[in-house]
């Protein structure tokens, strides 16, 4: 039985409903060597930034159970090095890409987003108001994060609306009380959709040395460790909201991705477990395929949401 | 070019205390890997160790490899415990090479404990290009730490061995035994061991002008250019470059590059 794997996220039109998480496959390229990377419905690019960052300190990273912590920093090459020697490849292999875009105000986010659309760099955005680990955005030592304030969501999210035709993605933290409120608001401002969850703050320490695991001391915790609290936060949010959730946090299977959709999400990502697996959201895809062919279902459509309760 | 696949276990034991070496059954690793390069490792399945185990691949068969590691952590000890006959999922060749150079008149390998495995098949290499055998320090804490020596001894290599606590060879530091073998700006000096040994060991080289190439370790997520979790602090000026990745740029860097006192 043929099944339409072929969704729609926000005007972003996928052949399947997996991708990557942003900074856990690089510019695609990276990949190659083990699978043909266009076959995912996107590949969702590491964060971009006007000018080149050298991110933080070593260590940046922390096995954890069942995860790990990282505080990379948004360490990128810059918008001018994507478009002149990453973008070539994507476009080559006709990838349908999704750029994750950050910067350190809304007029920041704007400039990427229409000199990406511009440049035909990018199928959609993705605006990552939500990184743990850089301290020009907020501290989180005691700072905050722009996705934790719903006004200041909305702000951005205008800001970039107001800039690109492209379909526009917010992605949010789960680090709030109710991550409803910032998912209200990007989706009031414009946003076509919303991407759940970043990851959760966290901490590891060394008891011989007494220092922190990593040098930034709090860093992002991802992989299966999270993915039940990710589910129910695409739970909460895609019942609140009409616009479509791109639903991420710990998905390494498609048995897990199959939960998300059932949850509400649209298309899932694929974060960390990629690091294990460079071929795991491929995996995904084709796993999402015998699900359906399993249980009857010509649509993957008809699983959002779709979970009874 | 890299692939990931099931290598069957043809040896597995201990050969110092804490100290074992694998012998994988790897031909499509072995066709593409060089001195220099690693492997992930996936030491079992599920979620727990999350990551892949980043190792040095010491020897190079025609049809396999060979690691020499250390079981110190919660992975490495999992690792320890798979018998001879099973399989284990590995993830390579990954990384940069060892540069050799066919008309070094003199190379100087100086290892730190465990830091002599991708020595090895340096060494080996070097030999197989008919350039002379390169003279070897071997230093560690104390003797049942200092591994390969008669395998390097049975190459040709004239090895000099240094221990912290006088227990074997030299007493003294890796730098020290270095200085004593008096190299020169003609000479190649390749290094692998603790950071601190090899900031001394390039500490002596640039007093000699001698170049000096290190291998550097670091925790890695996916060995593979995409997490840029492993950076080293480089002297480099662009700023996308400040920071190296030690799985991409390395794991093999010309030592004047590498920003030494970072490590402090």
């Amino acid at each position: 039985m043929p099944v339409n794997l072929q969704i729609d996220l926000g005007g972003l039109t996928m052949k399947n409903p997996v991708t990557v998480a942003s900074g856990t496959f690089g510019y695609g390229a990276e990949y190659a060597d083990y699978f043909d990377v266009s076959q995912l419905g996107a590949v969702t690019v590491k964060s971009l930034s006007l000018e080149p960052r050298s991110g933080n300190v070593p260590p940046r990273i922390v096995e954890t159970p069942s995860g790990m912590l990282n505080a990379i920093g948004l360490q990128n090459v810059g918008m001018e090095t994507y478009l002149r020697e990453k973008l070539p490849f994507l476009r080559e292999k006709k990838c349908v890409i999704i750029a994750n875009i950050y910067g350190s105000g809304p007029e920041a986010y704007a400039s990427l987003a229409s000199r990406l659309e511009a440049e035909g760099g990018a199928d959609a955005i993705e605006a990552n108001l939500s990184c743990p680990n850089v301290h020009d955005a907020q501290n989180a030592r005691g700072g905050s994060l722009v996705a934790q304030h719903p006004d200041q969501v909305a702000l951005y999210t205008q800001a970039i609306r107001e800039a690109t035709k492209l379909p526009v993605f917010i992605k949010l933290s789960p680090n709030v009380t109710d991550i409803v409120e910032p998912a209200l608001a990007a989706q009031e401002a414009g946003a076509d959709a919303v991407s759940l969850i970043n990851t959760l703050i966290g901490m590891a320490i060394d008891s011989e040395t007494r220092k922190p695991r990593i040098s930034n001391i709090v860093g992002g915790l991802s992989g299966p460790a999270i993915r039940p609290v990710a589910l129910k936060m695409v739970w909460d949010v895609s019942r609140a909201l009409h616009i479509p959730v791109l639903g991420m946090g710990g998905i390494a299977t498609a048995d897990d991705a199959v939960q998300f959709l059932l949850a509400g999400a649209r298309a899932v990502a694929i974060g960390c477990a990629s690091f294990r697996n460079p071929d795991a959201a491929l995996k995904v895809v084709q796993g999402i395929e015998n699900y359906c062919q399993q249980h009857g279902i010509s649509d993957v459509n008809e699983l959002v949401g779709a979970v009874k309760l | 070019m890299a692939c990931i696949t099931n290598c069957k276990i043809v040896a597995h034991q201990e050969v110092a205390p804490d100290h074992r070496r694998i012998v994988l059954d790897a031909p499509d690793i072995a066709a593409d890997a060089r001195p220099g390069q690693f492997c992930m490792i996936e030491v079992r399945e599920g979620s727990s160790p999350f990551l892949r185990r980043p190792m040095s691949i010491e020897r190079i068969f025609d049809d396999g490899i060979s690691i020499l590691y250390k079981a110190m952590g919660e992975g490495t000890r999992m690792m320890a415990s798979i018998p001879t006959g099973a399989y284990i999922n590995v993830q390579g060749p990954l990384g940069n090479i060892f540069p050799i150079e066919s008309d070094t008149v003199r190379s100087i390998l100086v290892a730190g404990g465990i830091g002599i495995a991708p020595l090895i098949g340096l060494a080996e290499a070097i030999i197989a290009r008919g350039a002379r055998a390169p003279e070897v320090i071997l230093a560690a804490r104390t003797e049942c730490l200092l591994l390969c020596e008669k395998e390097l001894s049975q190459m040709g290599c004239a090895v000099t061995l240094a221990t912290d606590d006088g227990s074997a060879g030299f007493k003294g530091f890796a730098a020290d035994a270095l200085r004593l073998l008096d190299p020169d700006s003609k000479t190649l000096v390749y290094t692998c061991g603790p950071n601190v040994m090899m900031r001394a060991v390039y500490d002596v080289c640039a007093a000699a002008d001698t170049r000096c190439y290190a291998s550097l370790e670091a925790v890695m997520a996916c060995g593979d250019g995409v997490c840029m979790g492993c950076v080293v602090e480089t002297n480099a000026e662009n700023e996308f470059a400040k920071m190296a990745r030690v799985c991409r740029e390395g794991p093999v860097f010309d030592a004047r590059v590498i920003r030494w006192n970072a490590f402090d």
